[in-house]
């Protein structure tokens, strides 16, 4: 067999890329590598499907996500496929050609790629053969048919005297089954079949929720979600602020994760300008990140307790994150959106005198930690009220492409800081907690876990940081594509960055971890009680603020309501409070 | 003062609104409540339902598919009731102010149900636990 070329007539490099287009075969239309880490295969668009049984099936790829950018002949569609035993990226690029702009949808056979596929025909007016449920998605319910915020050409339309954003002035006209192609109408219940909306106002970074759950009895038998109630627009407002500016838009995508994107859109920037940080700056990152991770972890402690009906461990563990949110404070300037991070390296450098006051910090962690641990590992109510909960077995993890503490407790060793190796993560001593269950008390314990793998790489990169400059110099931003992701503490969130040489990016794709393990709900939540949805809900993390939500159930008959969201806790405590007696 | 204005001064209950937050402002809505700075001492309790709520802690943009619905859920409330735009996406719209999901303004969304609306602004990116706290007596000191 001849030599593989990539664009450029250069030999490919990489064995990983090599491998996968050859596996590819016929499907390939042409090849770019990047660099050691990322490549860029375009297929032919007929055949994307099969592409796609080919990545996931044979060479174990995990969808990472897909993106979607106008171009002139109609729509690329890019899906990032993640390969985590080889630290690659591998991107295939396939055509959804003018005036069409259909191509077969790879959501039929992958679930990982069903909301991805209806977003991109909400934002980009791509359509998708074969999608089994192409409702809306993200878009408000009164957004105007035919308007498509990605595509070229369009304006954010003018404020009127009211503040309101005019609409009517938009093409295209609103046409009559609009509303029966978006969401809301309820299906038709069988008898004693009842609906439960949880939702809608339940926070969750871009995508707040409103879960519908059919139940018969105490059992779910079916869910829905609807989106859009957060929605804000950030990827299309991403492309109208500089290389500079985004970082600062990005962290503000989800309060909690607000190291964690910026880092993913600088690591896709750097990537195109191949521009590498001082040691210095790359220690820094991952001190703020871990520390993130820390108060992220530490806080979904305290509200599963709170779900449960354990108010002590709720207020225990919020205390004891005091301390982190304080030293971060010190460190980047503010307790959540630290502001820290810039392409090239970091804003802030510490001083070595404040490395005392971190070690303090995080040591004052240690012993609560381990209380907390200990609570949920000894205690007997929680090993009844948790375990086979829920349960997302590895196949279920797999097929959604899950990533984080939802993928590491279904026994998934999946961890961006370790299979592509960045930050100070490669030189310090830390595992990869995983665990085999896959229920809710297996992500409990890889969540309580990871928080002394937090604690132990803080205390090393503080030990090993190396003096110099906290930031290269960055002159411009060449044209380019790139990827970039870093492990959050709710899973992976990765950023797509399309540059032309200009000022800024002009296409900006953001996924975030919620967005791949909110739809495994469908995998978890089916089958299981009322009273364990909410806790089920609340084992991926999804940011939840837990106290404030409109939620209510109704009888599907009469339509007369029957729990709300304050029931439902209540139910779920007071079945606690039951095991309790009985164990 | 009436008795409804001395009990909502007294203990004023709060019901939290996320209308397109990052979450970030919820988050420090949440850490009132717990050990540190613990406004339940100071009367302010958390409810989970508007109809319960002397105040509305409305965080976030206020989005395009929020907008009818924070409508609704201030219509709930029992008047008096003061709203108070947590955070500068709240008070003005802040870094996403020019974004697409972006209706309007709460307090635009709040004056067009009741034109006599309280509302209260407590501006920062999120803004600090104790600004909330001081941002809640200076409304209350008002009435």
């Amino acid at each position: 067999m001849s030599e593989l070329k990539d664009l450029t007539g250069a030999a490919v490099q990489s064995p990983v890329l090599s491998r996968v287009v050859t596996a590819l075969g016929g499907l390939v239309l042409e090849v770019e590598e990047q660099n050691p880490q990322r490549g860029w295969v375009r297929v032919d668009p007929a055949r994307v499907r099969e592409s796609a049984r080919i990545l996931f099936g044979e060479q174990r790829a995990r969808l990472a996500t897909v993106s979607g950018l106008e171009v002139r002949d109609g729509i690329d569609i890019l899906y990032h496929w993640a390969l985590d035993a080889d630290g690659y990226i591998v991107t295939v690029k396939a055509l959804a050609a003018r005036p069409s702009l259909a191509i077969d949808s790879v959501g039929q056979d992958l679930p990982a790629c069903n909301w991805i596929e209806r977003e991109m025909h909400d934002l980009l007016g791509a359509e998708f053969r074969g999608h089994p449920d192409m409702r809306r998605l993200l878009l408000a319910d009164d957004w105007p048919e035919g308007v498509h915020p990605l595509r070229r050409g369009f304006q954010v339309p003018k404020v009127d005297a009211t503040g309101r954003r005019e609409t009517a002035a938009w093409a295209g006209a609103p046409d009559a089954d609009a509303k029966a192609r978006r969401f809301s109408a309820p299906k038709p219940g069988k008898p004693g079949r009842t609906l439960i909306n949880i939702g809608p106002f339940h926070p969750l970074q871009e995508e707040a929720e409103f879960f519908q759950l059919y139940c018969e009895g105490e059992t779910v038998v079916d869910m829905d979600v609807r989106l859009s109630y957060n929605h804000r627009g950030i990827e299309e407002l991403s492309t109208r602020m500089t290389w500079d500016q985004v970082p600062f838009l990005v962290e503000r995508v989800c309060g909690i994760c607000s190291a964690s994107h910026p880092w993913a859109y600088i690591r896709a920037v750097e990537s195109i300008g191949d521009i590498h940080a001082p040691p210095r700056a790359e220690y820094l990152r991952t001190i703020v990140a871990e520390l993130e991770r820390l108060h992220s972890h530490m806080l979904w402690v305290g509200l599963a307790g709170h779900f449960l009906g354990y108010n002590t461990v709720w207020m225990w563990a919020w205390k004891y994150r005091e301390p982190v949110m304080d030293i971060l404070e010190v460190i980047t300037g503010s307790r959540i959106h630290y502001a820290n991070n810039r392409i090239g390296g970091v804003r802030r450098d510490v001083p070595p005198d404040l490395y005392p006051e971190i070690r303090k910090a995080v040591d004052s962690l240690k012993k609560p930690l381990e209380m907390l641990t200990n609570a949920v590992l000894d205690d007997p109510v929680l090993h009844a009220r948790l375990k086979g909960v829920g349960v997302l077995t590895k196949e279920d993890a797999l097929a959604w492409g899950v990533t984080g503490p939802t993928a590491r407790g279904s026994g998934l060793a999946i961890d961006v800081r370790r299979d592509h190796p960045h930050g100070a993560y490669g030189e310090v001593d830390w595992q990869v907690i995983t665990q085999p269950a896959g229920d809710v008390f297996a992500k409990a314990v890889v969540r309580c876990l990871e928080c002394f793998e937090a604690i132990k790489i803080i205390e090393q990169c503080l030990d090993r940081i190396p003096e110099g400059p906290i930031a290269a110099e960055v002159s411009h931003i060449p044209p380019g594509e790139g990827c970039g992701n870093y492990e959050a503490p709710r899973g992976e969130t990765f950023h797509y960055v399309r540059s032309d040489g200009g000022a800024g990016p002009v296409r900006h794709k953001i996924r975030a971890p919620s967005y791949v393990n909110i739809p495994s709900f469908r995998a978890s939540c089916i089958g299981q009680h009322i009273a364990d949805v909410s806790i089920i809900l609340a084992s991926v993390d999804p940011c939840y603020s837990c106290t404030e939500r409109l939620a209510r159930a109704y009888d599907a008959e009469t339509r007369k309501p029957r729990y709300d969201f304050n029931d439902l806790v209540r139910m779920s405590q007071e079945r606690t409070r039951r095991l309790r007696k009985q164990v | 003062m009436g008795w409804q204005t001395w009990g909502l001064k007294k203990s004023p209950w709060v019901y939290h609104v996320n209308v397109g937050a990052c979450n970030n402002c919820d988050i420090e809505v949440l850490e009132l409540l717990t050990p540190r700075y613990d406004v339940e001492r100071l009367g302010i309790v958390l409810v989970g339902s508007p109809r319960h709520a002397d105040a509305l802690l409305v965080t976030g943009i206020c989005t395009r598919q929020a907008e009818p619905r924070l409508r609704t859920v201030y219509e709930q409330t029992a008047k008096p009731c003061v709203v108070f735009c947590i955070g500068v996406c709240a008070c003005t719209g802040g870094i996403f102010r020019h974004a697409y999901g972006f209706a309007r303004p709460v307090d635009e969304v709040i004056r067009e149900a009741d034109p006599n609306a309280i509302i209260a602004y407590v501006p920062g990116c999120p803004p600090k636990p104790e600004a909330m706290i001081a941002g809640a007596a200076a409304a209350l000191a008002t009435l």
